[in-house]
């Protein structure tokens, strides 16, 4: 009962907190979605750390500074252009966009993070590593059933090896005390035993039952290679090949929940989606250095970034005596060349999510392959997507056609999609 | 019945020679090459235990491995800094200007990621017109050539730049004597930064020396008019043309040009019913001899007297004075007759042009067009062109200096003389006593191997360069692609011994900015509008009258004289070949491979000879000869008997027999050393020539008899006559059609092609454009032979006789053997692109047994090669012999040394399309990667497809816009509009196979009947309308 007591108070402290704390939750969410390019809280970036700005400034200041910082600079607001001037001349971007009551919970999260001192970056570390144990449980643990089902199997076959031995010991001593009885018991089982099928296959027709060994061992061992050749050759779903620097999908794409197409940006326009050249990175890691995390200095894999296109972390600037050096990532999801995939046709035009072929990637700490990107598997999609004809005109005709048979949608497989000259010439 | 059955494809054919129909009862020339298939990586074919072992155990390994499933590692790497422009995947077309002859054609170059992969037509280009030819395309394969320099050259080791600029300046600040031998250069900031050069070491001359020069002409121009230039020409403006062995359309001056010129005058339709006459004298059968409406055989000694002939004929018409001293003479009277009046009907709108090196000739050629007024017309020497500036007889005297020790340097740039200079050991020996010799041709060429200095030159597609082919059209050519190489443009290095630092990009720009663009706008604008366009054009200058005032008496007595002394004699003249040219680039695999239009012959030179003369001498196809001038001799040479050909002529190519290369090396005979140097100008035809058989034998590898087409009705003409009164001439023969199968339901777009017979010159650009665009391999001369050439658009061509009547004409096993052998002088030729016709029941894709060639919506008929087995079924249940079978992985195998078997050659495939392995069959695709193109980039604009959106890789560059592409559903597209044409039909239509491509009846501008009158066969007559009734 105490239990029960217990925890019931906890739920609702818990319930409490959060109901009081759900505009901090919004602001985090906006803060790292909009802010954390240019800002941290206790480290300054390209703008001044936001530690106890509201304390600095008034509520009132801070929502039209934010909304339109420019504004504010070109009206002469003495504090916007002491601030502009402090911070090198450059501007902060204007978030027209966002609500009075967004941006309010943006400042009430700064003013939790300001009361929690440095907690942030190690709670951030913490989140990582919890992560990291829940995704991939790891060594004995993993394989838990595993090994307790070997166990128990083994401890059954020891059994059935004992009864076994008993029963031999017994009957042998029943041979020696009746041995009349155990003849003509014997003598009956031999010839019960001419009848079994056992005999007839094996000692009489032997070819028979060598065949049917044979064929059982074939058509067992065909199926398992079938299966194999079929699900394992060639396919390398689950494949997660080390990078050569450890980029984390999650953090980007899940937690900052920077756009797939802003690094990847080929998607919507070509063949390849595009892996990012080093100078997209750099539009954010000029800045950000994570350097909070280590003591003061550049992350070793953000260092790696500015290795390759020769960037001088101290000075702030590009140096030309270094060497640029492309960055060679492994490409995780291969298809083979005759096969043609184009991004475009589906990011586009197929309004296909990323995940749909790539998996949750925005919950990936290293990036693998989620599909077989097996035939098999592009055409089920084939089958069951429908071809978007009422908003792309280049289906004015089809649209027409199938508005006047009645029907109000075809399936990519319908409109072609399945022939093999789509993906192979 | 029509004119079915009349066509032969060559000899063999038309005489059933036994080999070949022998031969052509076999699907396949050889068997299945096994042993070769089995010994394509390792030794022998015998194997012993210890070998078994060893497959044995390389077996049980390789199955352990590749159940390891471990997939080669494949890495992604992006730019450091993605350039702006450059999306991977997303391919970018820059105009430029083509560098790969004089001619300096407008183009567009296709580059992905960085990498030129594809050559294509400028269509905004007024005076090229979209059009690139075979040399064109195939330029872009002599960026990837492995054999280029790397690097700078001093006296054999490699060096850096600094080093040989030290030691070059260092020669040339010591020489009194420099020279300068280039090829022609048009291009007005070249020549600007000679003369920055020969400002420096004033005592530098620069000469231009070419191997098949026009030098005649311009010294005639200069004489005649006191402009030493070769003219402008219009072709679209003349009705009638005349040419003593101008092969325009081919390979003089400017061929795409002309060609887009010729061709405007003789598409016809209905509603234009008319078409110009093109009359052709010539010895050998030229590519434009062969689309002539009618051609006169004559031997090259007989141009001269020809010409005066006709230039009497026309005076007298025009009631000028004639030439004094003309004696009768009993040649092709009719013909000149002919020829005279209809000029004379024509004129200010007729056209005589001359291929001859010879002055004389070119003289009565300037003559014959001043009294038809063609000057100001047809004729432009305001307008005049750039591409030809040789001067031989300065070349003559520079060799002469050299030996008497009178040059002490020279700088060759664009030039290989010591291959192409017919006394190569005199220029040789003249070479060895120059001080300073520099080069900066690309590769080590005979000329570069006597040098001491290699200076390399950026291939064109690495340059920034400027051209001027005709007065007032300017070209720009811009880089596409980082040098490859440390080489330098030879531009620059002109600048740099010049003590001139800037770089060439600068130098056109201020150039231009002082001359070209000065005082017409703000530079800048105009300038990226002509880098964005590929070029800029100052408006053209009326073109004015010229008239010869002088007769060219001083020809005629050369001329007759000539005429008479070699009449009964052999003769010989040295031609230039579609394709390999001047031997320029005959180290290009795509060039070698390309099979010539007239004889289909690939990777070779040979003597052809006309049928009576080669009876007469008892010599076959493949007998090789040994042949004497005055000049020398040429041993080894094999025969090919060529219909067309002048009688006792013999007529061979120039360009072949490289020393140098590993493509050209040994390829043919070297003809130059008979080409003699008299009256100022080189000249390319000997007479008194002597022939000896030499009694051994050699293959021709030969395409045109690889598949035989019994005698189907495939080619269908008419004459003009004809056709003005019928516009169904020649076509109206129709099949019975009975199908069992059903009609196929295509939605959205059905792909279709139509090919004007009329149009088409078989120039074979679409060979080597079809090849770039979809990775064809080239197979050599060995596989050539075994008839497994593996480009998915021949062109046929078919030869026929000139009278229809009944026996001359020759049927399948109906030739009349009695028949003089003059008929075999005067053959009628038509050409046929034939690639897959995309069949809507197509008799391939239900013989497969593993479902690798099936039929998509579209109408196309597609090929899926990682399904195919290699049974190949389809190729043989193809009625139009149009599938290719892989029997080598021509890629990965260094038997197949053409450039694609090395990381550096295989920059050139088109990603788009899968390289095929060895065991696939393949074949055209229509371009299936540019159709799914085509139809995303209109669903990412969101807009439905026009016409044009999608060309064929054969279609885009065609010179005579012979090809029609398109969707058949659209009611606006081009080919939809010209299916139901009168003059469309489609091959083996009994069949019933339903093909996408249809052909258009070729008409020809002749008197005589073509098509003769239409009968109508029971078995072939169209349905009648009261049939039907009667059944119903």
């Amino acid at each position: 009962m105490r239990i029960i007591k217990l925890s019931s108070i906890l739920f609702f402290l818990v319930f409490a907190v959060n109901f009081v704390f759900a505009d901090v939750a919004e602001g985090e969410k906006l803060f790292k979605a909009n802010c954390t390019s240019c800002h941290a809280i206790n480290e300054k970036i390209v703008g001044p750390a936001l530690k106890d700005a509201h304390k600095r400034r008034k509520e009132d200041w801070l929502l039209k500074w934010i909304k339109n910082s420019p504004g504010m600079i070109q009206s002469g607001d003495p504090i916007a252009v002491q601030l502009f001037n402090d911070n090198n001349k450059i501007p902060m971007l204007p978030f027209l966009s966002l609500k009075d009551s967004e941006i309010k919970s943006i400042i009430s999260y700064i003013k939790q993070e300001s009361e929690a001192p440095a907690k942030t970056v190690t709670a951030a570390a913490d989140q990582t590593t919890a992560s990291v144990t829940t995704n991939q449980p790891k060594g004995f643990y993993r394989n838990t059933t595993l090994f307790m089902l070997l166990g128990l199997a083994l401890f059954l076959v020891i059994i059935v090896f004992v009864l076994l031995r008993i029963k031999k010991s017994v009957n042998e001593l029943y041979a020696i005390k009746h041995p009349e009885k155990a003849a003509a018991e014997l003598q009956e089982k031999t010839s019960e035993y001419k009848r079994t099928l056992n005999y007839k296959l094996f000692k009489k027709h032997p070819v028979v039952g060598v065949s049917f060994i044979v064929m059982g061992f074939v058509i067992v061992l065909g199926l398992i290679g079938f299966d194999y050749g079929n699900k394992v050759v060639g396919v390398q779903k689950g494949y997660m090949p080390t990078q050569p620097i450890k980029y984390s999908h999650q953090l980007h794409a899940g937690t900052y929940k920077i756009n797939c197409q802003y690094c990847h940006s080929g998607a919507d326009k070509s063949k390849q989606a595009t892996v990012p050249s080093a100078s997209t990175c750099m539009n954010c890691h000029m800045h950000v250095t994570a350097s909070a995390k280590y003591n003061g200095n550049v992350s070793p894999e953000i260092q790696k970034i500015y290795d390759a296109v020769g960037w001088d972390a101290n000075k702030k600037a590009y140096d030309p005596s270094k060497t640029q050096t492309p960055i060679k990532w492994v490409r995780v999801h291969n298809l083979p060349d005759h096969a043609y995939f184009n991004h475009a046709q589906h990011v586009k035009i197929g309004k296909v999510e990323c995940q749909a072929c790539h998996g949750p990637v925005e919950t990936m700490q290293v990036v693998s392959q989620q599909r077989s990107l097996q035939m098999g598997w592009c055409i089920n999609c084939h089958r069951e997507a429908k071809v978007d004809v009422a908003n792309n005109d280049y289906y004015v005709k089809l649209h027409a056609e199938l508005k006047k048979e009645g029907k109000s949608s075809i399936t990519v497989a319908q409109n072609g999609g399945t022939e093999c000259g789509k993906c192979h010439y | 019945m029509e004119n079915k059955n009349n066509y032969w494809r060559g000899l063999e054919e038309l005489n059933n020679d036994p080999t070949f129909l022998q031969n052509k009862k076999k699907e396949f020339n050889e068997g299945i090459p096994l042993e070769e298939v089995l010994t394509e990586n390792d030794g022998d074919l015998s194997s012993n235990r210890r070998d078994f072992l060893k497959y044995f155990g390389f077996s049980i390994s390789a199955v352990a491995l590749a159940s390891c499933n471990k997939a080669p590692v494949k890495n992604v790497i992006p730019y450091i800094i993605k350039p702006e422009n450059i999306t991977p995947g997303i391919p970018n077309f820059y105009a430029s200007t083509c560098g790969s002859c004089s001619a300096s054609c407008s183009i567009l170059v296709k580059t992905r990621e960085g990498r030129p992969i594809k050559i294509e037509g400028n269509e905004e280009s007024p005076l090229f017109k979209g059009g690139v030819c075979a040399t064109g395309h195939a330029g872009l394969l002599d960026l990837y050539d492995n054999e280029r320099l790397r690097a700078p050259k001093a006296e054999g080791n490699d060096v850096d730049w600094n080093t040989l600029d030290a030691k070059v300046k260092d020669g040339l600040s010591k020489s009194k004597n420099i020279r300068i031998v280039s090829g022609t250069v048009n291009s007005p900031s070249t020549k600007k930064a000679i003369a920055e050069f020969t400002a420096k070491y004033p005592n530098s001359k620069h000469l231009s020396y070419e191997a098949a020069s026009l030098s005649s002409m311009i010294e005639a121009n200069n004489k005649s008019f006191g402009k030493a230039v070769i003219p402008g020409y219009h072709f679209e403006k003349a009705n009638v043309i005349v040419s003593f062995g101008a092969d325009f359309l081919g390979t003089w001056i400017s061929p795409v040009e002309y060609t887009k010129q010729w061709v405007t005058n003789r598409k016809v339709s209905n509603d234009k019913r008319a078409m110009s006459r093109h009359i052709q004298f010539e010895s050998n059968l030229s590519l434009t001899g062969s689309n002539a409406d009618v051609r006169i055989p004559i031997k090259p000694s007989a141009e001269g007297v020809a010409l005066i002939s006709l230039y009497n004929k026309i005076a007298a018409l025009a009631g000028a004075p004639v030439l004094s001293g003309a004696q009768n003479v009993e040649f092709a009277v009719n013909m000149i007759d002919n020829s005279a009046k209809e000029l004379w009907n024509a004129k200010g709108s007729s056209l005589v042009v001359s291929g001859s090196n010879n002055l004389d000739h070119q003289l009565l050629v300037n003559a014959i067009n001043s009294l038809l007024g063609n000057y100001g017309s047809t004729i432009d020497l305001d307008n005049y062109s750039n591409q030809h500036q040789a001067n031989d007889a300065a070349f003559e005297a520079f060799v002469a200096e050299m030996n008497n020790g009178g040059v002490d340097a020279v700088i060759f740039y664009n030039s290989n003389p010591a291959y192409s200079y017919y006394n190569a050991k005199k220029f040789e020996d003249g070479l060895k006593k120059v001080a300073l010799t520099v080069t900066t041709s690309a590769s080590v060429d005979e000329t570069g191997a006597l040098c001491k200095f290699h200076a390399p030159d950026h291939h064109f597609l690495e340059s920034w360069n400027d051209a001027e082919p005709k007065i007032g059209y300017f070209g720009l050519t811009q880089p596409t692609i980082s040098p490859v190489f440390k080489t330098r443009q030879a531009q620059e290095s002109f600048l740099r011994w010049a003590d001139n630092s800037t770089e060439y990009y600068d130098f056109i720009q201020n150039n231009w900015k002082t001359t070209i663009l000065s005082g017409v706008g703000i530079f800048e604008t105009i300038w990226n509008k002509s880098l964005h366009d590929g070029f800029y054009i100052v408006a053209e200058k009326s073109a004015s009258k010229y008239t010869v005032s002088s007769l060219p008496s001083e020809a005629v007595n050369p001329s007759y004289s000539a005429y008479t002394s070699s009449k009964e004699k052999l003769e010989i003249n040295l031609y230039s070949k579609v394709g390999v040219g001047d031997g320029t680039h005959a180290n290009n695999p795509w060039l070698q491979e390309l099979p010539d239009p007239i004889s289909k012959v690939c990777w070779d030179n040979y003597a052809t000879i006309g049928k009576v003369t080669a009876d007469n001498f008892k010599l076959k196809d493949g007998d090789i000869i040994k042949i004497t001038t005055k000049a020398g001799t040429i041993e080894k040479v094999p025969v090919l008997v060529q219909p067309g050909q002048a009688n006792n002529t013999i007529s061979i190519a120039l360009g072949y027999g490289r020393t140098t290369g590993k493509v050209s090396k040994n390829v043919g005979r070297n003809v130059y050393p008979i080409v003699t140097f008299n009256n100022s100008t080189f000249n390319y035809i000997s007479g008194d020539v002597a022939i000896e058989k030499t009694g051994n034998h050699y293959q021709l590898p030969q395409t045109q008899t690889h598949h035989t087409i019994e005698g189907r009705s495939l080619i269908r003409e008419a004459s003009l006559n004809e056709y003005i009164k019928d516009s169904k001439a020649g076509n109206h023969e129709k099949a019975h059609m009975i199908t069992l199968w059903a009609e196929r339901d295509s939605k959205g777009h059905k792909w279709g092609m139509a090919i004007d017979m009329n149009a088409c010159t078989g120039c074979g650009s679409c060979v080597v454009s079809c090849s770039a665009e979809n990775n064809v391999p080239v197979v050599g001369r060995k596989e050539i032979l075994n008839a497994r050439e593996m480009h998915w658009i021949r062109i046929d061509r078919y030869y026929s006789f000139k009278d229809k009547n009944g026996k001359k004409t020759t049927k399948e096993k109906e030739y009349d053997k009695a028949e003089t052998g003059a008929d075999f002088e005067n053959v009628k030729v038509t050409f046929q692109p034939v690639m897959c016709q995309q069949c809507g029941h197509a008799p391939c894709e239900t013989v497969c047994p593993v479902l690798a060639t099936v039929h998509s919506s579209e109408g196309l008929n597609q090929m899926a090669y990682n399904r195919c087995v290699g049974t190949r079924y389809c190729a043989n249940n193809c009625p139009y012999k149009v599938r290719r079978f892989n029997w080598f992985k021509y890629r990965e195998n260094d038997d197949f040394d053409f450039n694609f078997n090395n990381d550096l050659g295989r920059m050139v495939i088109n990603p788009d399309v899968t390289v095929r392995s060895r065991g696939v069959m393949e074949k055209c695709s229509f371009c299936i990667q540019r159709i799914q193109a085509g139809k995303l980039k209109a669903k990412l604009e969101s807009r439905e497809m026009v016409d044009g959106d999608v060309k064929t890789a054969c279609q885009q560059s065609c010179p005579a816009n012979a090809i029609v592409f398109g969707d058949m559903f659209d009611p606006n597209s081009e080919i939809s509009k010209l299916q139901d044409n009168d003059r469309s039909y489609v091959m083996l239509e009994e069949y019933d196979v339903k093909p996408s491509v249809s052909y258009f009846t070729k008409i020809r501008n002749v008197n005589e009947e073509v098509a003769g009158e239409f009968k109508g066969e029971s078995e072939h007559e169209a349905p009648k309308a009261e049939h039907t009734e009667h059944h119903s």
